[in-house]
């Protein structure tokens, strides 16, 4: 399955991931939504990424109990659990796109497409910095802390932002400052550049879409 | 000459120049190992960027006078034209890593270039095998240690076959086993026919590769020579250290200078130095001195790894304890277990007898000042003033007369009016420590506090720390800076792996070579020429 995934071009991927997520959005039955899940789990399975999706859940979950308590709030208990699951279904769709596609497999895939190649590459780098700026945010979050100042998730913090926020985004201006120093260096905006990694819809390509346009086309009918 | 400037003068504004670089004439040879140094802010990155074209083609400033690369004046080349021929490497690897893998790293800039695929993929390859790292290919660059990172950047521009390579600090926030990973990369590459300019302020680990070293003093060059030639003259007006064993050399009128402790060594066979150029030591601590910290069989873990294990040590007042270990030795982690940033899985730390576990970190953060590593992380306020009030607000003990007192100790007075983000690199540190102090804790801890700082802010911060000790303020600092905790702390802590692996007087430590080698240290240099216990030294294998 690991291999499969690597060998898929990174277009296709996408394909079916947004095929995958069109086809959730429009499930209307328990039944149905719960076995889509269960193909996913299975992908998760397959790929060898349970626990890092274990530790990704913690962060969904709350978020789709959340939504679920907002729908049973106006609606019942059945309509939540279904609406709760369909939102961890749809998010564990990206989560198997993500995990399986490099940010530059999929920024190169859209330049293919025919998205310009800077704006492809600013979205790349942006998830690629995500890490480097969680990391940022933590030493601030600690060195504010130690000087007293109470920074600890709650109503407290807001009244303190200051003391969070600008330390954070004057070095995150620093940092996209000699970002983009470096990458002029590197020769980044030359016209006529050539990329590394070959992209080719293969016979597999085609056919994984052709068979993933199929079943959308068949859930339509029903 | 490959690369030459002609009365260069450049100014980062346009209007009301400020001369950072003020009339350099420099020729480079194609082939040569070039050390460009000098105190911080005398021109060093400024000049790399005007060899490789940024300025004047990123930076918008005012530029006089001629840089040329291969006979090409940089006006009429874009970066485009000359980043293939003077390949530069930032000082910091974070923000010139941008890409996923080491391999793609690697294959941007062929990528920008136009290459093929065959020939990326074969020079990618190559580059990689020329410097030992084709194991790290596939990984991700951001996950690599401080060293690796460094290398993985000079892979990236290896390959584009630049004439010559321009490094800018790239020693500044690595340890000392990195270090030497990265001066033998250089060395290989300047082997094999590549020229090398490095642009650092640490003589002792740059004078012995260089052929040639240029000193730059406010944008200015004020000497050009051979090393051991130039080394004869004091370098200390210049804000450089004289490596060691040039130090005592020079005492003991040795010709040619030794550089290196070995060389010194070997010119003088007796083995007998001069002890007057030797650093002092602290004296020890009183034996009754109070105990103000315990930290008791401290075990940590994070994500179900042991980064601490079973760590025990006491701190007393008045004393200066130097925590010691290579980057990722879990010195960090430590030291956020003082203040409760991160409370211990097992075991317990008792400050002033308050145990940290039961405390909030706005109880603790008036018993323990940290300054971290990095002053950006902290700084908010408008002006520097203000900024070091921030921890005594919010702590409910401000008083005035000690705020004085601060600031005449760290010398902050022309500084107060200004903002804090545009101080120089040195000075941000001097206004952190000053505002971890604000609130008059029992503890001062210091997070790498020499970390990419020149000789001036090391001198400075030593006669600072001596102050410290005098007015009975407990210390806890944590370095790799050997040389800098031999000559300032009581005691060391050697951590390797999480592990106390040594503990005692900074000699009795370094003379465990058992535990320096599993903290992947090495001695001072002070210890290895005076030390009786110091053995000469066996020659370096190559760290996996």
């Amino acid at each position: 399955m690991k291999r499969l995934t690597q060998t898929l071009d990174p277009r296709t991927k996408l394909l079916l991931a947004l095929f995958f997520a069109t086809g959730i959005v429009g499930m209307d039955g328990l039944k149905g939504l719960s076995g889509a899940y269960g193909v996913l789990l299975i992908l998760i399975g397959g790929i060898g990424r349970i626990r890092a999706y274990g530790r990704w859940l913690r962060l969904v979950l709350p978020m789709s109990i959340f939504f679920g308590a907002v729908v049973w709030w106006t609606a019942d208990l059945d309509a939540a659990g279904f609406a709760a699951l369909k939102l961890l279904a749809l998010a564990s769709v990206f989560f198997v796109f993500f995990t399986t596609t490099a940010p530059e497999d999929m920024a190169n895939a859209l330049v293919k497409i025919g998205l310009p190649y800077p704006v492809a590459f600013v979205l790349s780098t942006a998830l690629q910095f995500v890490p480097v700026m969680g990391r940022k945010v933590k030493n601030v979050m600690d060195a504010q802390r130690a000087r007293g100042i109470p920074l600890e998730p709650g109503w407290a913090a807001l009244r303190h932002y200051p003391a969070f926020l600008s330390p954070v985004l004057i070095q995150a201006f620093q940092l996209a400052e000699d970002l983009a120093e470096a990458m002029e260096a590197r020769g980044f905006g030359l016209s006529g550049r050539t990329f590394m990694s070959d992209y080719r819809m293969r016979g597999l390509d085609w056919a994984l879409v052709a068979a993933g346009m199929a079943v959308l086309a068949v859930m339509g009918l029903e | 000459m490959f690369l030459s400037t002609r009365a260069l003068r450049y100014s980062y504004r346009k209007q009301d120049p400020r001369w950072v670089l003020d009339r350099i004439d420099l020729s480079v040879r194609p082939d040569e190992y070039l050390l460009i140094c000098g105190a911080s802010g005398s021109g060093k990155s400024t000049l790399c960027r005007a060899f490789n074209g940024l300025i004047p083609h990123f930076f918008n400033g005012e530029l006089r006078g001629d840089v040329e690369v291969a006979g090409v004046n940089t006006r009429s080349q874009s970066v485009a034209d000359l980043f293939r021929r003077v390949g530069l490497v930032f000082q910091n690897p974070e923000t010139q890593l941008f890409n996923h893998s080491v391999h793609q790293e690697i294959a941007f800039g062929l990528e920008s270039l136009g290459l093929d695929r065959k020939e990326i993929s074969r020079r990618v390859a190559e580059s990689a095998d020329r410097i030992g790292i084709a194991r790290l290919l596939p990984k991700n660059p951001h996950t690599l240690s401080g060293g690796e990172q460094q290398l993985v950047a000079i892979a990236a521009i290896l390959a584009l076959r630049a004439d010559l390579l321009v490094m800018d600090e790239p020693y500044a926030n690595l340890d000392p086993k990195n270090i030497h990973r990265v001066r033998a990369a250089l060395q290989t590459i300047h082997g094999q026919g590549i020229g090398v300019v490095l642009c650092e302020h640490r003589l002792p680990v740059t004078v012995p590769d260089v052929q040639r070293m240029v000193v730059l003093q406010r944008g200015q060059v004020v000497c050009d020579g051979p090393p051991a030639q130039l080394l004869q003259a004091d370098m200390q007006p210049f804000g450089l250290e004289l490596p060691l064993a040039a130090a005592v050399g020079r005492q003991l009128g040795l010709s040619p200078l030794p550089l290196t402790v070995e060389s010194l060594r070997a010119a003088a066979p007796k083995g007998v130095f001069p002890e007057d150029t030797r650093p002092a030591a602290v004296q020890p601590l009183s034996e009754n001195a109070p105990c103000v910290m315990r930290v008791e069989n401290v075990s940590f873990e994070m994500q179900g790894e042991a980064i601490l294990s079973d760590v025990s040590f006491s701190l007393r007042k008045g004393e200066c304890l130097a925590v010691v270990g290579a980057n990722g030795a879990g010195k960090t982690v430590l030291l956020k277990h003082l203040n409760g940033l991160y409370r211990p899985t097992r075991g317990r730390v008792e400050i002033l007898g308050a145990d940290t576990r039961h405390r909030k970190v706005s109880q603790l953060a008036r018993l323990v000042g940290v300054a971290f590593q990095n002053p950006n992380d902290q700084f908010f306020k408008l002006n520097v003033k203000e900024e070091i009030l921030v921890g005594a607000r919010a702590l409910n003990c401000y008083d005035e007369s000690w705020i004085q007192e601060l600031i005449g100790l760290f010398h902050l007075e022309p500084l107060l009016d200004r903002a804090p983000f545009r101080l120089s690199g040195g000075e941000k540190k001097r206004v952190a420590f000053a505002a971890a102090l604000s609130a008059r804790p029992a503890i001062l801890a210091l997070d790498e506090p020499t970390a990419g700082q020149g000789w001036y802010f090391k001198r400075a911060l030593a006669s600072l720390l001596t102050r410290l000790r005098e007015m009975g303020q407990s210390v806890l600092m944590v370095t790799h800076d050997l040389a800098f905790a031999e000559q300032t702390a009581h005691r060391w802590l050697l951590l390797a792996r999480g592990r106390v692996v040594a503990c005692g007087r900074p000699w009795q430590v370094m003379a465990d070579t058992g535990a320096m080698a599993l903290a992947n240290l090495e001695p001072t240099d002070a210890f290895r020429i005076w030390s009786k216990e110091s053995k000469p030294q066996e020659p370096e294998t190559e760290g996996g």
